[in-house]
């Protein structure tokens, strides 16, 4: 927390903070707004449509990057907090979690090791760097929890955060033609399956399907969130 | 504005809950992320209590409505990793689409297979 730099902070660095902070829940709300001009379709992404201008103009400036930071670090503070937050609507759809305790607990660890598994395997096969490696691993987690756990193995937080975005993307793009294809009509399993693998991304889309299937999306994503965290470090000790 | 020192007490509550999940992965050694022990301290507070604070249920609504937005630093923080990103585009570009489409292949198949005879209750 002390990494903020509220304390002693010259007026000006207090000006510049305020002027990032505001920059950037500014371009936020214009990205907001033209995803729902698009009826929330995943490709436009308010992550992307933000971060690209923001980087834009911090390429340009070098100088600019030291006044960003402080405001860069205010954000993702709040992450946490946010996050936690998820224990809410966790709580709220626990009588489904009661309920479909063996399909979900079932579905839950193959689909969470599937995702670990899979693609720990695939980046070790085409050669991808270490790091790379460790960063992908958490993938289809929510992404302030995947954040968490690749700094925990040792990988590279923000590529993680790009990783889990655009793994929600190929999720909530794909999931219902793949369901189809398998032939599984049941929304439950439709919904628990992509909160597994698509996080929050795909919980959105999944909302857009059917209530049955958000719903189950959603509880499905943060109990992922919470089993990648527990059995990622073990499988990440047995594979290496 | 009776509401607003609940929310902003919400809000500290949240905060609390993160920060000693934070301290208890840091002084256990714990593998898991400090926010996940948050998670679910909040958890067993709300099963503890029986029922979810209206004023809690607001701020955490609205700051998770809003995640996207605590995202973009990290977005932004990829800037720094452009070369290694260029370096594994292939392995990353296979490994997201491969598994992404085998995790949510399985996890369908086995929720399928695990919930046959169960309280379906017509939801298909």
């Amino acid at each position: 927390m002390s990494d903020i730099g509220f304390d002693l902070a010259p007026l000006d660095e207090i000006a510049a903070m305020a002027f990032w902070l505001a920059l950037i829940v500014g371009l936020y709300l214009l990205a907001r707004r033209f995803q729902q001009k698009v009826n929330g379709h995943p490709l436009a992404n308010t992550v992307l449509l933000t971060a690209l201008p923001v980087m834009f103009l911090l390429a340009v400036d070098k100088q600019a990057m030291l006044q960003y930071e402080p405001a860069g670090a205010l954000l993702l503070w709040l992450l946490g907090p946010a996050t936690v937050g998820i224990a809410v609507p966790l709580y709220a759809n626990f009588h489904h979690v009661r309920r479909s305790l063996k399909p979900m607990v079932l579905a839950l660890v193959a689909g969470s090791a599937t995702a670990v598994i899979s693609a720990i395997c695939i980046g070790w096969v085409l050669g991808a760097e270490p790091e790379t490696i460790r960063s992908l691993a958490p993938k289809s987690v929510t992404t302030p929890i995947a954040m968490g756990i690749a700094d925990k193995i040792g990988g590279l937080a923000s590529l993680t955060a790009a990783f889990v975005i655009v793994t929600g993307i190929i999720g909530a793009v794909s999931g219902a033609m793949l369901f189809n294809a398998l032939g599984v009509k049941d929304e439950r399993a439709r919904g628990f399956a992509m909160g597994t693998a698509a996080h929050g991304i795909g919980t959105a889309r999944a909302f857009q399907e059917h209530e049955v299937a958000g719903t189950f999306s959603g509880v499905a994503m943060a109990l992922n969130g919470i089993a990648t965290a527990i059995l990622l470090p073990l499988i990440w000790l047995i594979l290496s | 504005m009776r509401g607003l020192p609940m929310l902003a007490l919400a809000f500290v509550l949240l905060v609390a809950c993160n920060e000693a999940g934070n301290w208890l992965s840091d002084t256990l050694a714990l593998p898991v992320p400090g926010t996940v022990i948050g998670i679910l301290i909040l958890l067993a507070g709300l099963l503890a209590t029986g029922r979810v604070p209206e004023p809690l249920r607001r701020v955490a609504t609205f700051l998770l409505s809003h995640l996207n937005l605590f995202y973009v630093p990290a977005g932004v923080g990829l800037m720094g990793y452009i070369a290694l990103l260029r370096r594994d585009l292939l392995p990353i570009a296979v490994a997201l689409v491969v598994s992404t489409l085998l995790a949510m292949a399985v996890g369908a198949l086995v929720f399928r297979w695990a919930a046959k005879g169960d309280d379906g209750e017509g939801m298909e």
